[in-house]
């Protein structure tokens, strides 16, 4: 198939301190356009730190990552930083706002480094963003003045600003109650349905996992599933 | 990344630490302002000193010195003009005091272009006889009016005019000390006695006041026509002359030139003070240390805040990067943090400098040394607030380097995880 989006050839990762350690071993596994996947495992698989190899973040591995196609192993710092913020969206376990800034402006952040459009169009595009997410009546308040559920769904607005290739998700409900967590599954869930969005998730929720269109689960460092 | 965006950022963070910053930004006004006034003051201290010395101080003195001869007797013989001749006891040549050919030499003097004034001077060793009292002195036949042209004269007088030394006939200006000591103002009339024996009465038209005691209690100023008449000799006798140049620099140089052309002793200004140059020197070398020492202090602060700021702020770092910043973005950031502190704590430094430098001028400085200075001399030299300017910028940039690597090279991924 053409759309393939994401595609994890070989990777394993070593952990050097403090004492050698095979954490990821021969991982291969592709993702396709619109779709929804999870990862699942229990803690210390190595879901985590493949999550951030797959991200750009950590290159420090063995094997290849090809990202639409292109291979991530030789770009460098910068060539990889205008990756994620072209073509990933993170969620993470913790919503990373920047309290210096209002929520739009938080949101409007990766959209100003892309630099795809003026300043008064990415404002407009944060703030559609928001309206997607439910939570446009708070664009002028600041992070710190919103209840965690909201915070969480101004960072997937965050995640959505640049129309990122794929979303990578860290555990983004483990901050959250059961009633937040629906919240932020149907969101997921509509981004597939209505913008045929890609996701990946690692999560150890394996009630949020069933949920997803495929679960990819991990042991012992490698894909068994 | 664009500017503005990594100004935004910057003032946003900037803002979140408002406190810290101003602290900050304090240090530099601090020492910004002290370096300026610093070296505004003690730039107007040099002046004031180099001034004193250079003013009153001909940059050429041409005269005749009381030495032995060159070339003695026996090195002229034939028998004896290739050996290596010992003369013991020798003694000074009887050489008159007066310049000779004194006119011509100063025409010739006057139409090099090298020069800017020439004043013709006669000391002479006089008592002042005031009732059994013979107190020993020293007189000056001076031009007042070019003496005063040159070499600000006028200055020094603290009772009559200067210009009266040329009008009333017979007249003299005394030191403030020979005058106290003989108790006579102005209108009395002294009389001198010069070393040929014959008393002059004098008219007192003016006192005069050097600063410098051992001066004041001696030394008193008549016309060139009077001292001519009073030592007895013909109108065209004088012991110096005074030149003034138009580039100081020049004065080893011409002096050298003028002893060989005239067949003359030539003084210059650099040989006679010498030591001046260097305490001015010394002076501002201690000024811009201490400045640039302050100037480091507060590069200091900076490094600190900044650090403090880093670490206060690793999670925006960290998802700054994990959403698309590299770490040159990140260090930019931070950069332009430290450059805004310097930039605007330079900026309220230099204008307070200028204040603090005006209300240095207007502090009331009264010496005796120097009867024309009422205020603390200051010199507003837009070249201190230059350098102030660029030190500044130099400081906190460097004081912004290592901060900005460090956040520069943050992981994401160490932090994220870490949470």
């Amino acid at each position: 198939m053409d759309s393939i989006i994401l595609e994890a050839l070989n990777i394993s990762k070593t952990f050097y301190e403090p004492k050698a350690v095979k954490v990821l071993r021969d991982v291969n596994f592709s993702l396709h356009k619109g779709e929804f996947a999870s990862i699942m495992g229990k803690s210390g698989c190595g879901k985590s730190t493949l999550l951030y190899i797959l991200s750009t973040m950590d290159t420090d591995y063995e094997g290849d990552l090809r990202i639409d196609h292109i291979s991530m192993k030789q770009k460098n710092e910068p060539e990889l930083a205008s990756v994620r913020n072209e073509k990933i969206g993170f969620v993470f376990q913790f919503h990373y706002l920047l309290n210096e800034f209002s929520v739009l402006q938080n949101v409007m952040l990766p959209g100003l480094r892309l630099g795809k459009y003026s300043a008064e169009e990415t404002e407009h595009r944060a703030f559609e963003k928001l309206k997607v997410l439910g939570v446009e009546t708070e664009a002028k308040k600041k992070p710190n003045q919103l209840s965690g559920g909201q915070k969480q769904r101004v960072a997937i607005a965050r995640a959505l600003i640049n129309d990122p290739l794929i979303i990578m998700a860290d555990e983004p409900t483990g901050n959250l109650d059961k009633k937040n967590t629906e919240i932020v599954f149907n969101i997921f869930n509509e981004l597939i349905t209505n913008y045929q969005q890609t996701i990946l998730v690692v999560t150890h929720d394996s009630e949020f996992a069933r949920k997803t269109q495929r679960i990819i689960e991990m042991e012992d460092g490698t894909i068994i599933n | 990344m664009n500017f503005k965006l990594t100004w935004n950022i910057a003032v946003a963070l900037l803002l979140a630490h408002l406190r810290q910053t101003i602290v900050a930004a304090t240090g530099v006004t601090f020492s910004i302002t002290m370096f300026i006034a610093l070296l505004s003051f003690m730039g107007g201290l040099n002046k004031l000193l180099d001034g004193l010395v250079i003013n009153r101080t001909p940059h050429i003195r041409l005269y005749n010195e009381i030495a032995a001869a060159r070339h003695q007797p026996v090195d002229l013989t034939n028998a004896y003009r290739h050996s290596y001749n010992f003369v013991s006891s020798v003694k000074p040549q009887n050489k008159r005091l007066g310049i000779y050919n004194s006119r011509a030499i100063m025409k010739a003097i006057a139409l090099d272009p090298r020069v800017q004034g020439l004043s013709p001077l006669i000391t002479a060793q006089i008592f002042y006889n005031t009732g059994q009292v013979n107190i020993t002195g020293l007189i000056n036949g001076i031009d007042p009016n070019k003496e005063n042209e040159l070499f600000l004269f006028g200055d020094y007088i603290i009772a009559g005019k200067f210009i009266d030394l040329k009008n009333t006939p017979n007249s003299i200006i005394l030191g403030k000390g020979i005058a106290k000591k003989m108790i006579v103002h102005l209108g009395d009339i002294i009389h001198v006695t010069p070393a040929n024996g014959n008393q002059v009465p004098l008219k007192v038209v003016g006192i005069y006041q050097s600063g410098l005691e051992e001066i004041d209690n001696k030394q008193s100023y008549t016309s060139i026509a009077t001292t001519q008449k009073l030592l007895n000799e013909s109108n065209n006798y004088i012991t110096d002359i005074q030149v003034k140049l138009k580039n100081i620099s020049e004065a080893p140089k011409i002096a050298a030139y003028y002893r060989q052309v005239f067949n003359i002793d030539a003084m210059d200004i650099q040989t006679a003070n010498s030591q001046f140059d260097t305490g001015s020197f010394i002076r501002s070398l201690i000024s811009y240390t201490v400045g640039v020492t302050l100037l480091i202090v507060a590069g200091f602060g900076i490094y600190n805040i900044l650090n403090m700021m880093i670490y206060e702020k690793l999670d925006s770092i960290a998802i700054l990067k994990a959403t698309g910043f590299s770490g040159k973005d990140v260090s930019r950031i931070f950069s332009t943090i430290a450059l805004g502190i310097g930039i605007f704590g330079g900026l309220a430094g230099l204008i307070l400098g200028f204040i603090l430098s005006v209300i240095i001028n207007h502090i009331p400085f009264n010496t005796t040394a120097l009867p024309t200075i009422k205020t603390y001399p200051i010199d507003f030299n837009i070249g201190f607030y230059f350098i102030a300017g660029l030190f500044s910028f130099l400081t906190t940039y460097f004081a912004g380097y290592f901060p900005s690597k460090k956040a520069s090279k943050v992981d994401p991924v160490i932090i994220i995880r870490g949470k």
